[in-house]
């Protein structure tokens, strides 16, 4: 019996899910966990199992489509849930480049080629098993990207508007991704620009011609304009309403992307910033234009791309704007550095223009020898750039996955949650989870924890004597003890303003302490 | 001299007009005089000169004294096809008028039936017409009442609410009464919930039609090749019904449009309903000093006085295989017929009905021309053919959708007591088996530019759409059966959800200001946060997506210019919801009131759409 090729498709994808899960869960056991996907499982616990309204927690904790995506693996776990989301998310990221591929080659060949990346590119066994949510973001920006492809070739209002939408997603998924909006500006002209009925062919004197006739320009501004509102006006009205309702239930627009307990990488990049003005130690490769020349090693099938999107600027111009997005990343966040999923971006993008432009290729043995060198040039580059990182979890992750040895970066914070595990259940512990969520993650049961979510957290932390038994405070070496008010300070403060209570350490590692609160008589 | 020979001495027409007359006069079995005044050859006014030339004189006819034994022995289809008709026996003779003296075939009929001398009393066509229909015509016009009622009772709007029907809405509130008196807060929660939620889910399904609509804009169901290979010989006689009531305005431009319509002539079967009463038109018509390419029809006084009810009535005048309807103001594309016959021979047996995107010839005339505009443009060039590709019930547009003549009247053609016959129809014909199609053509009409007459007119389609739901609704189960789960979840989110969404708007809206922006306490303590929360999101997504649809609208027909009016949709909304609470009021105080649209309101001059 012959097997059909969506049925060969998800075969394809079965075995990549189990590859992944076997990856994932050796990585587990040795220890492996990433800030991401530990405050995902804090936020997921507190969703399920937390006490009080948690409908700040669930509507503003963000990257919001991630998070959600981890609620349908919930019943598996909370600590295997981010990396059954991650491992089955990027093997989906698989079959939706490969059944596109499908579609539009018919040669096997292409298929083997991105099979292989998703097997051995460490970057995508990084996506699949860290359970963070780039997958989520390397799914919707190449769907983003296809759309608009689809819809240079098709010019249907469909396209443009899945594109739009798929836009909305990615930037819930990775609020930098809003800025694309902003490159896309040129593009769109552009875009106007080629479909303006002119007989001049170079796209600068088409816009020379219609900007100098009257008729001409306002075509072209309506519907450069037009073209503009249909792409974005879906995903930055969604942004807009989502920080009115970040405003209406958290008094603050930006609480979503600036307050620790909204996400993740709020301190994550606080850190990054503290550890390169305090080291002094700048990185020589993360300086613009050079960030671009780090993007070409890491994935030179780029190259490529714009070679076979030549005949067409404003082509061209769609698969530079990535380009521009991480070199305005790299300005507006100077003092963090440019993710690895932003490199992923354009292994991703790569491959599509090879996709919907193979059929340009007059030599295709010369084009599939040169791809497969490419391609195992990118998975070693991939290797390379991961070791090399300037982020110190992209860096664990490897060094984990390659030397296998156990991890032991969260080995305090396990520590402190079987603490508070081992307390009775009818004692109240006092946490701040903006600093302390993966203590928060690693613990048990969350019900005897007050954290800032509840009403009594505030309260709690003005008497803690009436609503705690435990406080856990951050020491003085914790490089977080900045952003918590549970800290050293905290304790002398209390003590002056309510006299009559004393802390008691009960259990102390470097980074915590666990107080027992006495009240004194 | 004959008829034929003194229009040829007084030169409207020639000798190879008359026998090009006389031909096709043998091949359809229409009368001389029907083909002259009808068919484009000459004017009425010139055909009234002729006749004064050579002596005869027109009698003032309506008020005449008439026979009702005389009028029993002939039929009014003989009467309507020979343009005269018998009246009394006056000194054993027949009094007999005619607008065609010369007409030997009916003279012979006078003879052969009464036994006795006919005296010929010339008369106008018109009055004829509008005499012959009035005292012959009562069988027809009941028939055009009835005769759905009759042989399909459970799919005919006489009755606007079943007993099963009221007794849901009864219990539905006396539930509602009673979970507030015992409990207001969690009464009023779950009210909030399923409402707002029910508005949210409403447009994402608008919005999902409209992206799977949007996804074969280019398809051409019927492409420039296909229309090159038609051959005129081979078209089918194709009935075009013009109903129209105090539109006298808009005859000239009616007779234009018509005239540009590329379809052979002589197969054009073309009737202008006219109402009993309405001498306006009628005089618009007689006074006209071009020739006409129409006959009249005049439906006789009957109740409800709406317009499917004219079109049953004209239904029994037809002659063609196919049959379309336009409105006055209508200019359909120029090619239209064509598309459709040829399309028509493309599509299975099942499809019964292609219906043509409708749009509009004024659209930059004011703000409400350029919201009705968005409107018609997303609905016909997204949200039909998005229900078509997923082939869910299509509620028909109110003109220019083309049936198959025999099956329309297998359907038992429109429902006279639903004011949305035309969306009606649509869904009848799915549960019966039949497929809607919708093809790449355009007529434009003349959007409403004057608030009050645009909310009477929308409150009749709201009104009409939900007496469509509740017609259909009345055995669910068997709805469900006949149309499937799509067909019944679409039938339910397109036609039953559109009255319910605009009428819950309103609400929502001002929950939202009371939140928002007067932050009113009371609301606070009433609802809790996360219904608050739910409720505005429900709101705001809502608009924005229905928003979107609407800007999405531009994109086919290139309406740029009209993007940013697509922001202005919650006020345009706030109009419906006006409509949809006079729609909901008279439906329970007059149901087959068929609020009149005014057309001709508009300044604006569109050319006829030629297709080249």
């Amino acid at each position: 019996m012959r097997i059909s090729k969506s049925v060969y498709l998800l075969i394809l994808t079965g075995i990549l899910v189990i590859y992944y899960l076997v990856c994932a869960i050796y990585l587990h056991d040795l220890g492996y966990y990433n800030q991401e996907s530990l405050f995902y499982i804090e936020k997921a616990k507190i969703v399920f199992e937390g006490l009080g309204n948690r409908l700040k927690v669930m509507g503003l904790t963000a990257p919001i489509t991630p998070f959600y995506a981890i609620f349908v693996f919930t019943p598996f776990g909370y600590a295997l849930a981010p990396i059954l989301a991650s491992a089955m998310g990027t093997a989906g990221l698989f079959y939706v480049m490969a059944s596109s591929l499908l579609k539009n080659l018919k040669n096997d060949f292409y298929l083997w080629i991105l099979l292989a990346m998703f097997l051995f590119h460490p970057g995508l066994i990084y996506s699949a098993c860290s359970g963070k949510g780039i997958y989520m973001s390397l799914i919707f920006f190449f769907l983003f990207f296809i759309n608009l492809f689809k819809f240079y070739k098709s010019n249907t209002t469909f396209h443009v508007s899945i594109a739009s939408i798929c836009l909305v997603t990615l930037i819930f998924c990775d609020y930098k991704f809003i800025w694309l909006t902003l490159f896309f500006l040129p593009l769109v002209l552009s875009i106007t620009v080629h479909s303006l009925k002119l007989g001049e062919q170079e796209s600068i004197f088409r816009l020379y011609q219609s900007i100098n006739s009257p008729s001409l320009r306002r075509k072209l501004v309506n519907k450069t304009f037009s073209l503009y509102i249909i792409l974005f006006a879906l995903p930055l009205v969604a942004v807009l309403c989502y920080k009115l309702l970040n405003l209406t239930h958290a008094s603050d627009l930006n609480y979503f992307n600036e307050s620790p307990y909204a996400t993740w990488n709020v301190l994550v990049d606080k850190l990054s910033f503290d550890a390169q003005t305090a080291g002094g130690n700048i990185k020589i490769p993360e300086i613009s234009i050079l960030l671009s020349a780090r993007v070409l090693l890491f994935c030179p099938m780029i190259i490529v791309a714009v070679y076979l999107l030549r005949e067409s600027t404003y082509q061209v111009l769609t698969i530079l704007t990535p380009f521009a997005l991480i070199e305005f990343l790299h300005i507006k966040y100077d003092k963090v550095y440019v993710g690895y999923q932003y490199y992923l971006l354009f292994i991703v993008l790569a491959f599509l223009c090879v996709i919907i432009k193979h059929h340009t290729v007059k030599n295709h043995f010369a084009f599939k020898i040169m791809l497969g060198i490419m391609v195992a040039v990118q998975i070693g580059m991939g290797g390379y750039y991961l070791k090399t990182s300037s982020i110190p979890e992209e860096k664990n992750f490897v060094n984990i996955l390659f030397n296998r040895t156990d991890d032991d970066t969260q080995a305090e914070n396990m520590d402190v949650a079987n603490y508070i595990a081992s307390l009775p259940g009818d004692q109240h512990i006092l946490i701040d989870d903006a600093t302390a969520y993966p203590i928060v993650a690693f613990t048990r049961d969350i019900r005897p924890l007050i954290m800032p979510y509840e009403s009594s957290f505030l309260s709690a932390l003005e008497s803690p004597d009436k609503y705690a038994d435990y406080i856990v405070i951050a020491t003085a070496k914790n490089v977080l003890t900045g952003y918590t008010q549970l800290n050293n300070k905290y304790i002398i403060q209390i003590k002056k303003t309510i006299p009559q209570m004393d802390f008691r350490k009960v259990f102390e590692t470097k980074y915590w302490v666990v107080y027992r609160v006495i009240a004194v008589r | 001299m004959s008829i034929p020979e003194l229009l040829i001495n007084d030169g409207f027409i020639t000798a190879s007009e008359r026998e090009e007359i006389e031909a096709f006069s043998a091949e359809s079995g229409l009368s001389f005089l029907k083909i002259v005044l009808n068919f484009g050859y000459i004017s009425r006014k010139n055909y009234e000169r002729s006749l004064l030339n050579a002596g005869y004189t027109f009698a003032p006819v309506r008020e005449m004294e008439y026979d009702a034994e005389v009028l029993s022995k002939i039929d009014l289809q003989f009467a309507y096809e020979r343009v005269a008709m018998p009246m009394r026996i006056e000194n054993n003779k027949v009094l007999v008028l005619m607008a065609n003296p010369n007409d030997e075939l009916f003279l012979d009929f006078i003879k052969f039936t009464y036994d006795k001398e006919p005296e010929i009393i010339v008369a106008y066509d018109l009055e004829i017409v509008w005499l012959s229909n009035k005292l012959l015509g009562e069988k027809y016009v009941k028939s055009a009442v009835f005769e759905l009622m009759k042989r399909d009772p459970d799919n005919s709007a006489v009755v606007t609410f079943t007993s099963p029907q009221l007794i849901f809405i009864f219990v539905l509130i006396a539930l509602v009464t009673i979970g507030l008196v015992l409990s207001f807060k969690n009464t009023s929660i779950t009210i909030n919930v399923i409402l707002s939620s029910f508005f949210l889910v409403a447009i994402i399904f608008k919005l999902f039609l409209a992206l799977v609509g949007s996804r074969f804009e280019l398809h051409q169901a019927v492409t420039k090749d296909e229309l090159k290979l038609i051959v005129d010989e081979d078209m089918p006689i194709y009935t075009i019904l013009l109903p129209v009531y105090k539109e006298d305005k808009l005859i000239k431009k009616l007779i234009w449009n018509l005239q540009a319509l590329d379809y052979p002539k002589h197969k054009l079967d073309i009737k202008l309903l006219l109402e009993e009463e309405d001498d306006k038109t009628l005089n618009a018509v007689k006074n006209l000093d071009f020739p006409a390419i129409f006959e009249v029809v005049i439906v006789p006084f009957h109740m409800p006085k709406t317009k499917p009810k004219a079109c049953n009535y004209g239904l029994h005048f037809a002659r063609g295989k196919y049959l379309t309807i336009y409105d006055a103001e209508d200019i359909p594309d120029t090619d239209q017929l064509k598309k459709v016959v040829s399309l028509f021979g493309k599509l299975p047996n099942e499809y019964v009905c292609i219906q043509s995107a409708l749009n509009y010839f004024n659209r930059n005339e004011n703000f409400l021309t350029r919201m009705f505009t968005l409107e018609y443009s997303y609905w016909f060039d997204y949200m039909l053919p998005g229900l078509d590709t997923l082939d869910i019930p299509i509620p028909l547009g109110g003109t220019s959708n083309h049936f198959k003549m025999a099956e329309l009247i297998e359907l038992g053609a429109w429902d006279p007591f639903n004011v949305t016959e035309d969306a009606d129809l649509g869904v009848r014909a799915y549960a019966k088996g039949y497929k809607v199609a919708i093809i790449n053509s355009t007529t434009y009409e003349e959007a409403n530019n004057e608030p009050f007459n645009w909310i009477r007119q929308r409150s009749r389609w709201i009104k009409g759409y939900m007496q469509t739901y509740l017609v259909h609704m009345r055995n669910p189960v068997k709805l469900w059966r006949t149309i499937g789960w799509k067909g019944f979840l679409g039938f339910g989110f397109f036609i039953g959800a559109t009255p319910i969404t605009f009428l819950v708007y309103p609400l929502l809206l001002l929950f939202f200001i009371a939140y928002v922006i007067f932050d009113l306490s009371t609301i606070r303590t009433l609802f809790p946060d996360w219904v608050l929360f739910m409720s505005i999101f429900n709101l705001m997504v809502g608009n924005i997506l229905m928003i979107y649809v609407n800007m999405m609208a531009v994109f086919k027909r290139r309406y740029y210019e009209l993007i940013l009016f697509a922001v202005a949709n919650p006020i345009y909304w706030l109009m419906h919801s006006i409509a949809a609470y006079k729609g909901l009021y008279q439906l329970i105080v007059k149901p087959f009131y068929w609020e009149k649209t005014n057309h001709g309101l508009s300044k604006v001059n569109n050319p006829t759409n030629v297709v080249k």
